[in-house]
């Protein structure tokens, strides 16, 4: 009974000691990091005025002419499903033969730096390794595929409406 | 499972199916309350603007501009004997006073004849933006501003929502982009929105020069080694992209029913402009026709919406209103007689409603035409909320007026009503609670 008495004494002396222990703050100097990837955060959608600017400027290298992008942003405006008539412009471009592209020799021969670019001048931002790795692989499985038809999937997906 | 949990889950389970017993995988959240009376609709906004004095009462200058010549410019939809003197509404043959020579008509038996006439309607706004909203809506839209969709769900959302239609099932025609037009294919209501909205095209510029510039070159891609890796790679892109805030704008075709309207696209540009086309010329409006055609023989549409505006011009020529005028009634009479020699899937099938978004003024403007004829506005006179609705085809009664002058019956806010019971949804669509509460389909209007 005695040793019961101590052992219970010596138990409740531990909770205090232990729940009155103050808090050690440790400084890394070492500046935080936010663990999400902020460039994939674009939550404010494009005009279709900003769209097609965009896009002109992403495919030919060069502003598009005013006269253009006015003339332009009305076919938009004329036509309900914008994704649709959006790949119908971008398909228009691919056509014309003023599109500046990469070779599809050039492509293969640094598919890594291929994807870099092509995230870099679509979504201005570095692709992830699995983003790298599902190109890198898919476009080596399909030799079909060709820069055209990769800037197109670019320029006709989700992400390139937002910013 | 705990024993509350399960209780709790059966509990609102079997709350759920009481309160909403028929979510289908289609997304209608009601079974359709009646039969349907036919298996497409092509309802003509007959917008612009009408003054009933020139249209159903057939008093063509006498109720306008003093000179005592009644007669009927519109004599597709409307019986009656056209004016025998002055005549200025029809085309120009070289060397002839303008507009001296009337066009044929094109139907042996008019709309009127053929179908239900409600020769005094109730215009529930007196201005376009608001007078279409209210034709699309059902709703008075009293509180609808300018450049924003409408704040209440349109036809076009009732359909898709409640009857299950795909959205190259609907159609919207529209005469072009101005006065926010191209706004008016959904509204913008949480619970409906784009994601039921129609496929708006107008075509005096998706077709006009500027789509030629910007969109008839496109590339015509593989189905299988281009088109498939496209999908794949865009498929893959779109995965791995979160949108945190609304998605993209507009509305949404499936992958296959974009194949199809981009092969429309296609096939439109290759034309080169030589489509069917009221004899009467093309133009304007009677563009907007000939392409709404197009979009009929190719889609086979349920509901297809065709706006005009054409006769707005009375602002400030009422001779030019009159020549739009009988040119809009030429048009509809053309679009009649091609769905039914035309488009064997639509024809005998499909019911035909027009009525105008809004009338316009008793008293003139100080404008005066080459005619010295005054113009008109529509400022919100009685006047202005003076309109006509005429309806033709299977179940449609035929040779029936309902009211008259001194007896005005129906308003511009039954027609979604009278759409939703053609296609079975009248509850389902009264239910939603957005329609004008005195508003009927025209069928029980009768």
């Amino acid at each position: 009974m005695q040793i019961f008495k101590k052992q219970w004494v010596l138990l409740v002396g531990l909770v205090f000691i232990s729940s009155c222990k103050k808090d050690v703050f440790v400084d890394y100097e070492v500046n935080p990091l936010g663990l999400e990837d902020k460039s994939l955060i674009k939550d404010r959608s494009k005009t279709n005025k900003q769209f097609i600017s965009i896009l002109y400027t992403t495919l030919h290298q060069q502003a598009i002419s005013s006269n253009r992008l006015i003339r332009t942003e009305r076919v938009i405006e004329s036509f309900g499903d914008k994704t649709l008539i959006n790949e119908v412009i971008v398909s228009n471009y691919m056509n014309s033969g003023e599109v500046i592209l990469p070779t599809n020799e050039e492509m293969r021969a640094d598919l890594d730096q291929f994807i870099v670019d092509a995230y870099k001048l679509f979504f201005v931002r570095i692709p992830s390794e699995i983003e790298k790795a599902f190109f890198i692989n898919y476009i080596e499985a399909n030799p079909n595929v060709t820069p055209e038809l990769v800037y197109t999937a670019f320029a006709s997906c989700d992400e390139y409406y937002f910013y | 499972m705990k024993r509350r949990d399960f209780i709790k889950k059966a509990g609102l389970t079997a709350a759920g199916s009481v309160a909403f017993p028929y979510i289908l995988p289609s997304g209608r959240l009601f079974a359709r309350t009646t039969a349907e009376l036919a298996d497409h609709v092509v309802y003509v906004l007959f917008a612009g603007g009408v003054r009933q004095q020139e249209a159903v009462l057939k008093r063509y200058l006498a109720d306008s501009q003093g000179v005592d010549i009644e007669g009927n410019i519109m004599y597709n939809m409307i019986n009656g004997a056209p004016p025998d003197r002055k005549i200025v509404y029809g085309t120009t043959p070289a060397g002839e006073p303008t507009g001296s020579l009337p066009i044929p008509a094109i139907l042996g038996t008019t709309l009127q004849s053929q179908g239900l006439l409600f020769p005094e309607v109730q215009a529930m706004n007196g201005g376009h933006y608001g007078g279409l909203t209210s034709l699309l809506t059902g709703n008075r839209s009293t509180a609808q501003g300018l450049k924003v969709r409408p704040n209440v769900p349109t036809i076009f959302e009732y359909l898709r929502r409640h009857r299950g239609f795909k959205a190259s099932d609907i159609w919207f025609v529209g005469s072009g982009i101005g006065n926010s037009f191209p706004l008016l294919n959904s509204s913008g209501h949480e619970s409906y929105g784009t994601s039921f909205g129609a496929n708006f095209v107008a075509p005096s510029i998706t077709f006009g020069s500027e789509g030629i510039e910007v969109l008839s070159d496109a590339k015509v891609y593989h189905p299988q080694e281009e088109l498939e890796p496209i999908h794949k790679m865009r498929e893959f892109l779109n995965n791995t992209f979160r949108i945190k805030n609304g998605e993209v704008q507009g509305i949404k075709n499936d992958p296959d029913e974009k194949a199809k309207i981009k092969e429309f696209i296609r096939q439109t540009f290759n034309k080169g402009g030589a489509i069917a086309k009221p004899p009467a010329g093309s133009g304007g409006d009677l563009n907007t026709i000939a392409y709404a055609a197009e979009v009929l023989k190719y889609f086979k549409p349920k509901l297809l919406v065709l706006n005009l505006t054409n006769v707005d011009g009375c602002h400030s020529s009422f001779s030019n209103y009159l020549r739009s005028l009988h040119r809009a009634d030429h048009g509809v009479g053309w679009l009649w007689n091609y769905i039914q020699t035309e488009v064997p899937e639509m024809a005998g099938k499909t019911v035909m409603l027009a009525t105008p978004e809004c009338g316009r003024n008793l008293n003139p403007n100080p404008i005066q035409d080459e005619n010295d004829w005054y113009a008109f506005d529509h400022s919100g006179d009685y006047n202005t909320s003076r309109v006509w609705s005429l309806m033709a085809g299977p179940n449609v009664p035929a040779n029936l007026s309902v009211g008259g002058e001194s007896n005005r019956v129906g308003r511009t806010t039954d027609n979604v009503l009278t759409i939703a019971e053609i296609f079975g949804v009248k509850d389902a669509v009264a239910n939603a609670g957005f329609v004008d509460p005195g508003s009927m389909s025209l069928f029980d209007r009768i």
